[in-house]
């Protein structure tokens, strides 16, 4: 407990200092020490058999996949749009709490994949934004999905007409759903009471 | 793989007009007529000589159409199982208090929500040897893929899925005869590793045909193509050498070099200038952290990759490997047999001396109608594998009636057997129709993949 409060505390200064110097995407030297414990440097797409030890990793990479993923959000709000009691703020506001919560729970919460993985288990505790790659930082489908809730936030915000209660409400999702991004929070687990020290 | 005759880097047309060049290289042309075997022309004449290919691309809306499918399915998926979540569970594990189950259910959601709908598309039965032609037996399904029941028909189709690239997977014909009196003669198992009791005349013979076949000075065969690759590469490579590999290669290759323990580095697909880099990096830096000197550098590429179809550059990667001085193992899995005027793979094809790749590696699977794999090299090399391959100390040796197989089919190949079948002219004809798919009547979407 205490150590995640630590590794929280460090984290927001973290992000502080990050964001004066307007360098989201830069490590640090401490960051970049860590271990990428997988062995992702020797395994790109390998075909003719089972060659991709865990193809959860690797899948959000494919072609297409920027643009579907968009059009999904766009067919999301569309529907929403339909809506006759609503306005057209909240169904902003409605979108953007929706795609956080899906990011939210595919990316952070369930843990390890649909499928059996090859490597014996090592992906089981993990979530799927820390299987992206195999671990390796700040790559595009990465970045990819760190710019997206922040450009529906900014254009929630603009539609709302900057009211101050949907604000809260949005800003509070987008810290939800960036935070676990964060190289710090690799393998910090929240609100998981299981033994993942393997 | 569309193909230009031109050098120019113009974009090869492919069957929509879009392709992208995966290696294109103005300076390595290979077309020189002195690599080429004088006075044969024709039939088995090499297409691609001038080092330029290109791979289709798959179009954006067939890429956006299968992630929708994809994302629609496992929604669906999601969907269903949150709502069987409030129902007890219909087929409990039985008697097994105290144990931890058998599978975590989320980890064969994939199977049980997308692979289970549409299963019927794989492992169907089939009551024919799966030669050119074979009969299927049909089967439906009443519960969406959950059980299957036969209906008793049969269908004849034309068999694509085997791996028959000369013809010889069938059940009648010469090496099948050869093949039942080895079965008579030999039996069917060896039941025994090869340095204990399981070498037998028949393997001997075989290894000397096979060092005949591939022009290597010895030959030493396995009774299984993937651990040919996955348990050799251990006894040749090992912590302190480095390891260059194409990024297509195959998982058995990946599989041995990652038991061996050497450093791995991977260059980008038949891209010359990406080896070279990489080489030039492995000789002048050394090992990671104390540059030492590497203690072997391995160049593992494949004859013909299976997924692209796409064939080695192979004389541009001898020159490399002399240059830096590195060793090169050969995986020709699918170009032995298929490959060259004489059908002795991509050597063969580009009219390479054999003695220069260090490690040639096969497999009987593809165009022998056997099974088993092979690695051909120097002598040494090969006395060296006989007593360090984990392969011939702790795995069976290969069945009589696969070696005679093998014996038979390269024969035939060779021509010693005093037929002509084994001709370049049949040969040939024999791979150039394997093009049944000639570029004009691919609108239909099929990626060819020669």
């Amino acid at each position: 407990m205490l150590k995640l409060f630590s590794t929280f505390i460090e984290c927001c200064k973290k992000v502080t200092i990050l964001e004066s110097q307007g360098l989201c995407f830069k490590t640090s030297r401490r960051a970049k020490e860590g271990k990428n414990s997988h062995i992702s440097s020797l395994l790109p797409m390998i075909v003719g058999g089972h060659g991709d030890v865990n193809p959860n990793s690797s899948w959000l990479n494919g072609k297409g996949f920027w643009l579907s993923y968009g059009l999904a959000v766009l067919l999301l709000h569309l529907m929403l749009l339909c809506l006759p009691f609503i306005s057209t703020a909240v169904a902003w506001t409605l979108t953007n709490l929706i795609h956080n919560s899906f990011m939210l729970i595919f990316l952070h919460i369930v843990k390890g994949a649909p499928f059996e993985p090859l490597d014996q288990g090592k992906t089981r505790s993990l979530t799927h934004w820390e299987q992206i790659d195999y671990g390796k930082r700040f790559t595009v489908t990465r970045k990819f999905l760190t710019v997206v809730p922040v450009i529906l936030f900014v254009l929630t915000s603009f539609y709302t007409k900057y009211d101050t209660s949907h604000f809260i409400v949005n800003i509070i999702a987008l810290v939800a759903v960036l935070l676990p991004k964060l190289p710090h929070f690799h393998r910090v687990w929240l609100f998981d009471s299981n033994d993942h020290s393997y | 793989m569309a193909i230009t005759s031109t050098c120019n880097c113009k974009l090869a047309p492919g069957q929509n007009g879009k392709s992208k060049h995966a290696y294109c290289s103005t300076e390595s042309h290979f077309t020189d007529k002195q690599t080429f075997q004088e006075g044969y022309e024709g039939i088995g004449k090499p297409r691609n000589r001038n080092g330029i290919e290109s791979f289709e691309e798959v179009p954006m809306s067939v890429a956006l159409l299968t992630y929708m499918g994809w994302g629609i399915v496992i929604l669906i998926g999601y969907v269903k199982e949150f709502l069987l979540s409030f129902v007890p569970s219909q087929n409990p594990e039985k008697n097994r208090e105290g144990y931890a189950p058998l599978y975590s259910s989320f980890e064969s959601f994939y199977t049980r929500n997308v692979y289970r709908p549409i299963r019927d598309c794989w492992n169907r039965p089939i009551c024919s040897v799966p030669g050119a032609e074979l009969v299927l037996k049909d089967r439906v399904t009443h519960d969406n893929g959950w059980t299957f029941s036969f209906t008793n028909t049969f269908t004849k189709c034309l068999n694509m899925g085997s791996y028959n690239y000369l013809g010889f997977a069938e059940c009648e014909g010469p090496c099948a005869t050869a093949a039942q009196k080895t079965t008579y003669g030999l039996g069917l198992g060896v039941c025994s590793p090869r340095q204990e009791l399981g070498t037998m005349a028949i393997h001997k013979e075989l290894e000397t045909l096979v060092a005949r076949f591939v022009g290597a000075e010895d030959a030493i065969t396995f009774g299984m193509g993937f651990a040919t690759n996955a348990l050799n590469l251990p006894s040749l490579v090992s912590k302190g050498c480095l390891v260059i590999s194409d990024e297509n290669n195959h998982a058995s290759l990946i599989l041995g070099l990652r038991l061996s323990g050497a450093t791995i580095r991977v260059f980008k697909h038949n891209n010359m200038k990406s080896l070279e880099a990489k080489l030039r990096e492995a000789v002048v830096q050394g090992q990671p952290r104390t540059y030492r000197p590497w203690r072997k550098i391995l160049i593992v590429v494949e004859g013909v990759y299976s997924m692209e179809g796409s064939i080695v550059n192979l004389p541009e990667i001898i020159a490399l490997k002399k240059k830096y001085k590195a060793y090169l193992y050969l995986d020709e899995a699918h170009s032995i047999g298929a490959l060259g005027p004489r059908g002795r793979g991509a050597v063969d094809y580009f009219g390479c001396d054999p003695k220069d790749v260090d490690i040639l590696m096969g497999t009987f699977t593809k165009s022998f109608g056997s099974a088993g794999g092979y690695i051909a090299g120097s002598k040494k090399l090969i006395n060296h594998l006989r007593i360090n391959s984990h392969a011939n100390c702790y795995a069976t040796a290969m069945s009589p009636p696969v070696a005679q197989q093998i014996i038979s089919s390269m024969c035939i190949i060779m021509g010693e057997d005093g037929t002509d079948e084994g001709k370049p002219t049949t040969l040939g004809t024999a791979i150039s129709e394997q093009s049944l798919f000639p570029p004009k009547t691919t609108p239909i979407g099929f990626n060819r993949l020669w």
